[in-house]
Parts: C-alpha cells; sequence; structure tokens
C-alpha cells in the first residue's frame, strides 16, 4: 500500500458536477474530493480487506442474533432506547432485509485489518467510492482494477428488496449537501431497480394519526432514511414509526450495531480476534494507550486518546451523554504526513469495496479527505 | 476485476441527461419538477437554489429556445395560438411559444439544472433542447396548471415530528 502524488485532471470540478451530479466536493472552501494523490494497493491487500470485511459482518450479524436472543440485558448495554427494542426484535426476527454499512478500518498493508467502527445505519462517502473515484480510474487508470463493485451491488440489493414498482420515500434532513448527495445516489440505484422513488426532508415527514404522509399527503409505506434510528425513536413521531406500519431502511436491527458499544460486545464474543481491537465498556481494562468513543457520536467527535490516564487528544463535540467505550489506541502509520482510514463497504451484508479518507491528524473527522485508489 | 463494468445514473447527472432518458414519452423526467414561478420552487426549496435553477433556465431561453421568423411556422411545431412575437435586439421580431414555467430536476442535490417549458400541441408540455423537442407532461387547462406541479394538502397533515435532534449536530450521516 502506498500513496502516490498525481496531477488533477485539470477540468475535473467542472466535470463531476455536470456529468456526475457531484455538487459536494468542496466543504465549506475546503476540499473533500482530493485527486492530488491515489493509494496504490496490492492485490493480495485488497483480499486481505475483502476478507476481513465478510468476516465482520457475519461476526456482526452473529451479534445481532444473540443480542435479540438475550433480549433486555444486552439491549441496556448497547443504550438502546427501551421503546425501540420491540421493534429491534421483532424486525430482526422477521429478516427484514438491510441495504448497506461502512467499516472503518485500521490498516497499512501490514498486519490484519483491525475495525475502528462500523457505521451500521446511516454511512455517508458511498457516491465517492461508488461512482467518483470509478469515473476518476477510468480517466486516469483504465487499465488498473478497484476494489468497487458498489454500483451494480446496490441495484442488486434493491432488486432483493422486492420493491419493484412500489414507491419508496428517501428521506435526509434538509440543506446538508453531502447527506442528500448521497440519499440522491441510493435513489438513483433504486430508480434503476424499478423502484418509483420520492424524495422528502425529515422535516417534513407528516403523521396524521393513522400514516405517514408525504408533502402531497400520499401515504409513507417504504422509507429509507439517511437519520439515525436512534435519534428517530427518541423524537415526536418515533412511537408511530416502532408500531411497524412502514418498512424503514435501514432495519430498526441495526440499531444492534450503530452504537460503538457494539466494539465492546464484539471483542467480547470473539476476544482476541485478528481484526478486532481490544474494546470495553469500563475504563480501565485496556493496557496501554486507549482511545475513548462516545457510545453514540458522529464524524469523529468527542474523541479522547489517553495514555496512562493523560489526555493526548481530545476532540470537541457535543456527545457522550451515554456513556463511552475504551478502545485499545492503534498507532495509524501516516502516508505523505496524511492518515488514512479505508471505508470498507458492505451491501446487502457482502464486501462491495472500499473508500479511503484521510486527514492531516490521526482522528478522521468531518473535515477529512477522500482520496481514490486502485490496485495492480 | 474487482472494478465495476460500467456505470451509468439514472438521476443523478445533468438535465441533458435526463431528459434523453425520458425520450418521447409522456412523463416527465424522473425527480423533475415543474414550476410556473421561482416563488413556487422556494415553497419546498432552498431560495438560492430555486434562484440558480431559474437563472439558468432563463439563460437557456435566451440562447437556445425555439426561434421562428414567421407565426405559421411556430404553430405548426407548437399548435394554434400557442405562440407569441417577440422583439429581436438587432431590431425586426420573431416568434417563440409560449413559456409556460420551468422544469428543474436534482433539486435536493444542488439543483442548479433547469428547462423552459412552453406550451404545445393538445395542450402538451414541451422542453426544447439540443434541436430536439421532448414531451414531459400535459397542462390540465380547466385549472390553468400543469398535472405534475405538487401541490399542497387541503387539510394540513401534522409535520416537523422528526428533525429535531439533527438541529444540535448538522448533518446525520456518518
Amino acid at each position: 500500500m502506498e500513496r502516490l502524488s498525481a496531477t488533477p485532471r485539470p477540468d475535473w470540478r467542472a466535470h463531476v458536477e455536470r456529468d456526475l451530479g457531484f455538487t459536494f466536493h468542496t466543504i465549506g472552501g475546503e476540499p473533500y474530493w482530493d485527486e492530488t494523490a491515489y493509494y496504490r494497493l496490492s492485490s493480495d491487500e485488497v483480499d486481505a480487506l475483502e476478507d476481513a470485511t465478510s468476516e465482520l459482518e457475519q461476526m456482526c450479524l452473529a451479534l445481532v442474533d444473540r443480542v435479540v436472543g438475550e433480549g433486555e440485558k444486552a439491549f441496556e448495554r448497547l443504550r438502546i432506547p427501551r421503546n425501540a427494542w420491540g421493534a429491534v426484535a421483532r424486525s430482526w426476527r422477521a429478516s427484514e432485509k438491510n441495504l448497506y454499512g461502512r467499516f472503518d478500518l485500521a490498516y497499512d498493508g501490514q498486519g490484519a485489518p483491525k475495525l475502528l467502527e462500523y457505521n451500521a445505519d446511516t454511512p455517508t462517502a458511498l457516491f465517492e467510492a461508488s461512482v467518483v473515484q470509478w469515473d476518476w480510474l477510468q480517466a486516469t487508470h483504465p487499465d488498473s482494477d478497484q476494489f468497487n463493485s458498489v454500483h451494480e451491488r446496490l441495484i442488486d440489493a434493491w432488486n432483493r428488496f422486492g420493491l419493484r414498482g412500489r414507491r419508496v420515500h428517501f428521506a435526509a434532513v434538509k440543506d446538508h449537501a453531502e447527506d442528500n448527495g448521497t440519499v440522491e445516489y441510493l435513489r438513483d440505484t433504486a430508480t434503476q431497480a424499478g423502484v418509483k422513488t420520492e424524495r422528502i426532508a425529515i422535516e417534513d415527514i407528516g403523521w396524521d394519526g393513522g400514516a405517514f404522509r408525504d408533502l402531497q399527503d400520499r401515504p409513507i409505506d417504504v422509507l429509507f432514511k439517511l437519520y439515525p434510528w436512534e435519534w428517530l425513536v427518541g423524537e415526536e413521531f418515533g412511537p408511530a414509526l416502532l408500531s411497524g406500519g412502514v418498512q424503514v431502511i435501514e432495519p430498526p436491527w441495526k440499531m444492534v450495531l450503530s452504537n460503538k458499544a457494539v466494539l465492546a460486545l464484539l471483542w467480547e464474543m470473539a476476544p482476541g480476534h485478528p481484526n478486532l481491537l481490544p474494546t470495553f465498556l469500563e475504563a480501565d481494562r485496556v493496557e496501554g494507550k486507549v482511545v475513548r468513543k462516545p457510545i453514540f457520536s458522529r464524524e469523529g467527535a468527542n474523541i479522547r486518546v489517553l495514555a496512562d490516564g493523560r489526555v493526548e487528544d481530545d476532540t470537541p463535540g457535543a456527545y457522550g451523554a451515554e456513556g463511552f467505550v475504551y478502545q485499545a489506541h492503534v498507532d495509524l502509520r501516516p502516508f505523505g504526513g496524511r492518515y488514512p482510514v479505508i471505508g470498507s463497504w458492505v451491501i446487502a451484508s457482502e464486501p462491495g469495496g472500499i473508500g479511503i479518507r484521510e486527514d492531516a491528524t490521526p482522528i478522521t473527522r468531518d473535515t477529512s479527505r477522500f482520496v481514490p485508489h486502485l490496485f495492480d | 476485476m474487482k472494478k465495476s463494468r460500467s456505470i451509468r445514473l439514472a438521476l443523478m447527472g445533468t438535465a441533458s441527461v435526463a431528459l434523453a432518458a425520458c425520450g418521447d414519452s409522456n412523463e416527465p423526467p424522473p425527480g423533475a419538477q415543474f414550476y410556473s414561478t421561482q416563488q413556487e420552487c422556494e415553497v419546498l426549496y432552498d431560495a438560492a437554489a430555486c434562484r440558480a435553477a431559474f437563472a439558468d433556465a432563463e439563460q437557456k431561453q435566451v440562447a437556445e429556445g425555439p426561434r421562428f421568423s414567421r407565426k405559421e411556422q411556430c404553430e405548426a411545431e407548437y399548435g394554434a395560438g400557442n405562440c407569441e412575437t417577440h422583439q429581436a435586439a438587432g431590431g425586426g421580431s420573431y416568434f417563440m411559444p409560449f413559456l409556460m414555467g420551468y422544469m428543474v430536476s436534482n433539486m435536493f442535490n444542488g439543483g442548479r439544472y433547469a428547462q423552459p417549458v412552453y406550451r404545445g400541441p393538445d395542450n402538451s408540455a414541451v422542453v426544447a433542447s439540443g434541436g430536439r423537442k421532448y414531451n414531459v407532461g400535459n397542462f390540465d387547462t380547466a385549472a390553468g396548471r400543469t398535472a405534475f406541479r405538487p401541490t399542497a394538502a387541503a387539510a394540513p397533515t401534522p409535520r416537523g415530528g422528526f428533525g429535531t435532534t439533527a438541529r444540535g449536530f448538522g448533518g446525520a450521516g456518518t
């Protein structure tokens, strides 16, 4: 695995905006999509990532089964809101399908990929991985390969949802370019699988006491939401959503996986697994340097690195009310002064490809940049 | 090989891609919405995005709108009584079909692409682009409106019961 400098395509901004509809390549005046460099992996490294991803997903599904079987005690440890327990168990027992997830892996080509966290419910950076880096590859290195079949896997996954001809509403928060771009891309793939798609803002969803309604007052029967379950269930319409009248994607059982306490439960289930880092719900169980992460947090907020109880690094944020997990620190190797994290996609629970984001510091935040990759 | 063989986008690209996809069917392209005024757009979407989309459409109307030197030529294509005269900048006049509004695509994705929509034969809604005409729907003459404009609910459904947590956190994706 190496990081190589590259000359950006001279017209790439106009091209990705016009031809791909990629409108959030620059966020807050800072570059997000960055083709001044790319990562080159070997085919063995790609195989290692694919195997680790497959293995991690299977472990996660086994864990959901175990948690649902165990019930109350496990739900409490995962801080799943009490009003959602029934929906979690019901959706899992009914084998409700899931669409996608992203494992964030620490990997530098040596040793086994290590799971930093699993974005199981509301992952983004999908369109960049699936379409934009593929478009970059075809334009700049058409003879090289890329670990990325996300696009056809998404269309295939939609086909298997059995929603052809049915209407699915796609929701994200208003005025957030990245979230809306991700949802728009997912809607694009669903359209290609024959789904009738509609857009609605999360804030605009109506509830008339019997059904959820869109802005034209049509019923919402199937809802794709890029909005975390733990937020939905705590809001005014949450109880109505949990009553089971609407098929929601991702399904409620993803709540088992979309919090960081799951990292501790995975380690408990498979201690010493090569793709896991020692992680606990208690502060004093990890030896040496430890990373404290809020059970619910997003975009690298409220992450604290502790060495012998001393704070070595700390990111700001408003999370942490539900408690923390403590994960053994892994030294990310910098490449050209940047710290890459591999976002490894599962589509319908199968490995589908990777997207690499890198940051100027070892904690990946919403300031990170997406850098394309290839392998040969 | 682990890379995608080919990638086709149905909705994400430009308006021209969406138009090509809609072909000669009597349906608007997927995701497209029709507005007769910019204000209607702003009810649903960000005002700046609507402004940009409408500026784009107006520029397209001037740059590539259908122009005819004689009224009969215009009416042959757009229907009797559907054309009006315009003054050319350099003197003289020409004929264009009635501008009924704008079709906007990808409003949720930055929304900078829009097309002027003209009235065609039998109250059809027509977009003219790249020398081709696309039938994107029909105007409901009884209501004086198009059939595919989003309409507000008669009895308002309670809304706003989702999205409150996000206000403290910005985006919801991870």
